[in-house]
C-alpha cells in the first residue's frame, strides 16, 4: 500500500518507469521476482536521470539507479524528501545551480564524469554546472568552449580557489606559511591570472578538486574513536564547532578547512553558488538536516545480482549503512571495515553458478581489502604516526572506518595522488599531443622549520592539499580520504580525479607500494569494491 | 588569558636530570634496519659490529614506535645484559628512538624473512586486522588529587629534535587532568634544548630555538581545555649541557587556583 502512495506522487516520467518496471516483473517471472525482491519498497528510475535545480521532484524514501557495476540505492531515513522549495534543490545564488546540480542522486550524491559529459553534449555547455566562477578553469577564458573547461569535462574537477597566505583559523589575519609556493605551469591560467591569480589583489590558489558524495554523513563527521581535542596524527589543536566549541574530526572537506556541515554549505553557497546574501539560518538547519539523513550504496551487482540476498551480508546496501555502528574503527575481528561473512559467499540456489563465483570473487576482495600485507612507505601522516616507515599492514590499516572505509581519526595523508614523483602526469611527447591539464607548483619549506621527510626542501606538487590551509610544509599534498561508498556511481576518483575507474585506483596503489597484486587479486578487489 | 614569553638565555634554569650515558648504555646515531617476518617486522640496528634489536612494529599505543627508513635515528639503550637476542639482533631494553629530520637516502636496507623464524612471543598487534582493541592499554589514571591542593610540575618529554607530535596529547592528559581538578587558574609551561652525550664522545646538540617551540606549541594545547584558566606563562631555555633524553622536555607547573578548600 505504501508503495502505490509514494508512486502517485512521482512525477510522470518516474511514475511510467514504474509502471514499466512492473510489467517487467509479469514478464519474466524469475528475473523479476528476484529483483522486486531486492528493490523491497525502492523506486527505480530505469535507468540514468538527471536532477534539475528547482525541478520540483519528490526525492523518494528509496530510489534505485543503474550504473555500470550495477545498481545503487539511496535511503531517505526521515521518509519522502520534497524537494519543492528545499535549498538542498533550489537554484539559490544567480549562476542557477544548487547544491543538487553537483550532488546527483543518480551519482551517488556526487558528479560522475559521464553525467558532466551528458550534460555538456545537451546543453551545449549551458547547463550551471559549467559556470564561470569553477565550472571552467578561470573565469577569464571564453565561456562556452570545450577547451576553456578542459578539467572538467576531462577530469571531472572543479576549480577551488583559496587565499594565500592562508586565514588564520584559530583569529584574524593570516598564516605565515612554513613555505614559499611558486607556479611552475598553469594550463588553465587562473594561478597566473592578474585578476584571479597569486598576484592579484587578492592573491588566490586555484586547485581542482572532484565533489565529494554528500550520502552516509553521519559516518563523515563522527565523533567516537579517534576523535578529540587534538589531531590524532600531529598532535595539533582540531577545529572545533562553532556552536558548541566540541571538536570535529576534520574530515568532510579535501582540505579540511570546513569543520562542520553548516560551514561547508555556507562555503559552497558563497563559492559555488555565488549567493550574494548567503544561506539563512533555516536554509542551513534544512541542508544539513537533509544530508545528515540521507544514506547510500550498491544494493545490486551485475555479476552478483541481489547483493542482499542471503546471510553475512551487513556491508551492503544502505539500510544497514542506516543501522550500522557510527564511528568505529573496523579494522579488527569485532566488526570489521566492511563486514561479510563467509556464509555471505556460500553458493545460493538462487543464483546462478556464474553469480555464485561472482560472489565468491567479492569476498576474496574483501578478505584481500582486510588481510593481504603489502609496505606502506614514506606516506606523510600514515608512517609518521608511530607504526614506522616502512609499515607492513592492509588496505584497511588506513581505510578503517567501520562501514565506509573512512579515516577514523582525522584523515589527511599524503599517498601520492597529488604530489610528484608519483602523481599521474603526461608524459611530454613530440609525437603526441596530450598535453597535461592540471597546474604545477613548487614548494620551498623554509630553512627554519625541518624539511618534509620523505620529500625533502623542494616539493613538485599540482595539489598542495591540507598545506593550503595549515601552511605546514608536512601537510604538502596531504588529501583528506574519501569514503568507499558508492563507488560505482561516481567515477572518476581521487581528489583529482587522475583514476578513471576503479582499476585504477587498484593499479596506483599497486605501483605506489610496489604491492605486486596477482591479477586475480585485482579482479577481486575491483569486484568488491563494486559493490560497496 | 594573558600569555607572556620570557627567553631565559642561561643555563641556571635547566635542571640536569642525569649525568652521561653509563658506561653500560649505548647512544648513537645510525640507519636503522627492517627485517621482515613471517608476522610483523622486527627493528634493528647496528653500531660498531654488533646488531641491536630494538622491538616490532605494533600500533599507535606501542611504548616503542619504530624509526623511519630514509632517516637516520639517535639510539639511546640498554644491552640485555645476558646477551638476549630477537630476530638476530641484542636486545635494547628500555630503548628510545628518534628519527634524525635531515633525509638520509641511504638508509634502506629491508631484511627478508627468515624461513621458519618465530618471534620468541606472540604480537600483540598482527600485520592485519586488531582483536578489537589497542595493543597497549594505558595505565590507569591517578586517583583525584585531595585538597590541599599542591602546585605541581609535569615533564612532558620529546624525541631527539622533535616537539608536539601524535604522542603528545596522550604524554599531556595526566596534567589536563590535574590542572582540571584543582581549578588551575595559572600555568607555566618552560621549553628546554637538550644535547646528548654519545657513546663515542661526541656530543649531539638540538637546533636552537626548538625550546620555544616546544614551549609554544604545548601552551597552546591548553586553550578551552581548562575551564577557569586565566593565564599561561611561556618560558624556554635554549641552554644545554651533554646529558640524555630526560633532558627534552617542557615542564608544566600547574598552580591550583586555591590550595584548599
Amino acid at each position: 500500500m505504501k508503495h502505490s502512495s509514494r508512486i502517485l506522487t512521482l512525477a510522470a516520467g518516474t511514475a511510467l518507469a514504474a509502471l514499466a518496471f512492473q510489467a517487467l516483473q509479469a514478464q519474466e517471472p524469475p528475473a523479476a521476482a528476484q529483483q522486486a525482491a531486492e528493490a523491497n519498497e525502492a523506486i527505480p528510475n530505469g535507468g540514468r536521470a538527471w536532477w534539475d535545480p528547482g525541478e520540483g521532484t519528490p526525492l523518494a524514501r528509496m530510489v534505485e539507479y543503474d550504473n555500470e557495476h550495477g545498481r545503487l540505492r539511496l535511503y531517505n531515513t526521515s521518509g519522502d524528501v520534497e524537494t519543492d522549495g528545499h535549498p538542498f534543490f533550489e537554484p539559490l545564488g544567480p549562476n542557477g545551480r544548487a547544491c543538487v546540480s553537483c550532488h546527483q542522486p543518480a551519482d551517488g550524491m556526487s558528479l560522475s564524469l559521464r553525467s558532466i559529459r551528458e550534460r555538456w553534449e545537451e546543453t551545449g555547455g549551458k547547463d550551471p554546472i559549467f559556470a564561470a566562477i569553477d565550472g571552467s578553469n578561470c573565469p577569464n577564458l571564453p565561456q562556452g568552449e570545450e577547451a576553456s573547461h578542459s578539467l572538467l569535462l576531462e577530469r571531472g574537477l572543479f576549480r577551488i580557489f583559496v587565499p594565500w597566505p592562508p586565514k588564520d583559523p584559530w583569529g584574524e589575519g593570516t598564516i605565515e606559511p612554513e613555505f614559499t609556493l611558486e607556479v611552475v605551469r598553469d594550463p588553465g591560467g587562473c594561478n597566473l591570472d592578474p585578476e584571479y591569480g597569486l598576484e592579484s589583489d587578492k592573491p588566490m590558489v586555484s586547485v581542482y578538486r572532484r565533489p565529494r558524495m554528500v550520502a552516509n554523513l553521519p559516518y563523515v563527521v563522527h565523533r567516537n574513536f579517534g576523535i578529540g581535542p587534538f589531531v590524532g596524527k600531529t598532535g595539533e589543536p582540531a577545529l572545533r564547532d562553532p556552536e558548541n566549541g566540541q571538536p570535529v574530526n576534520m574530515n568532510l572537506m579535501a582540505d579540511a578547512r570546513a569543520a562542520t556541515l553548516g560551514l561547508q554549505a555556507t562555503d559552497a553557497a558563497n563559492n559555488h553558488l555565488q549567493m550574494l546574501e548567503g544561506l539563512s539560518d533555516e536554509q542551513l538547519a534544512q541542508i544539513t538536516a537533509f544530508e545528515r539523513q540521507l544514506f547510500a550504496a550498491q544494493v545490486h551487482d551485475n555479476g552478483a545480482g541481489n547483493l542482499l540476498l542471503g546471510e553475512g551480508g551487513k556491508a551492503f546496501g544502505p539500510e544497514n549503512l542506516a543501522h550500522g555502528d557510527i564511528g568505529f574503527l573496523g579494522n579488527n575481528t569485532t566488526r570489521w571495515v566492511f563486514p561479510v561473512d563467509e556464509s555471505w559467499a556460500q553458493p545460493q540456489a538462487a543464483l546462478s553458478d556464474e553469480q555464485n563465483a561472482m560472489r565468491a570473487s567479492i569476498r576474496r576482495g574483501q578478505q584481500i581489502y582486510h588481510f593481504r600485507t603489502f609496505w606502506i612507505k614514506d606516506s606523510m601522516h600514515l608512517n609518521t604516526v608511530g607504526l614506522g616507515n616502512p609499515v607492513k599492514r592492509t588496505c584497511a590499516t588506513c581505510h578503517g572506518m567501520h562501514m565506509t572505509g573512512l579515516d577514523t581519526a582525522n584523515g589527511w595523508m599524503d599517498i601520492g595522488t597529488t604530489n610528484l614523483p608519483w602523481a599521474r602526469e603526461v608524459p611530454l611527447n613530440p609525437w603526441t599531443e596530450e598535453r597535461e591539464l592540471m597546474p604545477l607548483f613548487r614548494i620551498t619549506c623554509r630553512n627554519d622549520v625541518p624539511p618534509h621527510p620523505f620529500l625533502g626542501r623542494v616539493i613538485y606538487t599540482q595539489d598542495p592539499g591540507r598545506a593550503l590551509i595549515s601552511g605546514k610544509c608536512n601537510d604538502v599534498g596531504t588529501i583528506v580520504m574519501q569514503q568507499f561508498r558508492a563507488l560505482a556511481a561516481r567515477a572518476p576518483y581521487f581528489s583529482n580525479g587522475s583514476a578513471a575507474n576503479i582499476r585504477e585506483i587498484i593499479d596506483f596503489y599497486d605501483r605506489r607500494y610496489n604491492i605486486q597484486y596477482s591479477e586475480q587479486e585485482k579482479v577481486d578487489l575491483e569486484n568488491f569494491l563494486g559493490t560497496l | 588569558m594573558l600569555r607572556c614569553l620570557t627567553l631565559t638565555s642561561a643555563a641556571a634554569a635547566m635542571a640536569m636530570s642525569s649525568a652521561a650515558a653509563s658506561a653500560q648504555d649505548l647512544a648513537f646515531v645510525t640507519c636503522p634496519i627492517v627485517k621482515d617476518t613471517p608476522s610483523v617486522p622486527c627493528w634493528l640496528t647496528e653500531y660498531e659490529g654488533e646488531l641491536y634489536y630494538m622491538g616490532v612494529q605494533s600500533d599507535v599505543s606501542a611504548p616503542f614506535n619504530p624509526p623511519w627508513l630514509g632517516h637516520k635515528a639517535l639510539v639511546e639503550g640498554t644491552p640485555d645484559p645476558d646477551g638476549q637476542r630477537i630476530c638476530g639482533g641484542i636486545v635494547l631494553e628500555p630503548v628510545r628512538v628518534s628519527v634524525m629530520p635531515e633525509m638520509s637516502p641511504e638508509c634502506d636496507t629491508v631484511l627478508m624473512a627468515e624461513p621458519g623464524y618465530v618471534l620468541p612471543f606472540e604480537p600483540r598487534r598482527p600485520p592485519g586486522p586488531s582483536s578489537g582493541s589497542l595493543a597497549f592499554s594505558p595505565p590507569p589514571p591517578p586517583p583525584k588529587p585531595e585538597p590541599p591542593f599542591e602546585v605541581r610540575s609535569f615533564d612532558i618529554h620529546f624525541a631527539f629534535e622533535g616537539s608536539v607530535n601524535f604522542q603528545t596529547p596522550r604524554l599531556l592528559q595526566e596534567v589536563l587532568d590535574y590542572a582540571r581538578d584543582v581549578g588551575a587558574k595559572r600555568l607555566e609551561v618552560t621549553g628546554h634544548r637538550a644535547s646528548v652525550l654519545l657513546s663515542d664522545g661526541r656530543v649531539l646538540e638540538e637546533r636552537e630555538g626548538i625550546a620555544e617551540l616546544r614551549a609554544q606549541q604545548v601552551g597552546r594545547m591548553f586553550d578551552g581545555l581548562v575551564p577557569g584558566l586565566e593565564q599561561v606563562d611561556i618560558n624556554s631555555s635554549e641552554a644545554t649541557e651533554p646529558g640524555d633524553w630526560q633532558d627534552r622536555r617542557v615542564t608544566i607547573t600547574v598552580y591550583p587556583g586555591q590550595t584548599g578548600s
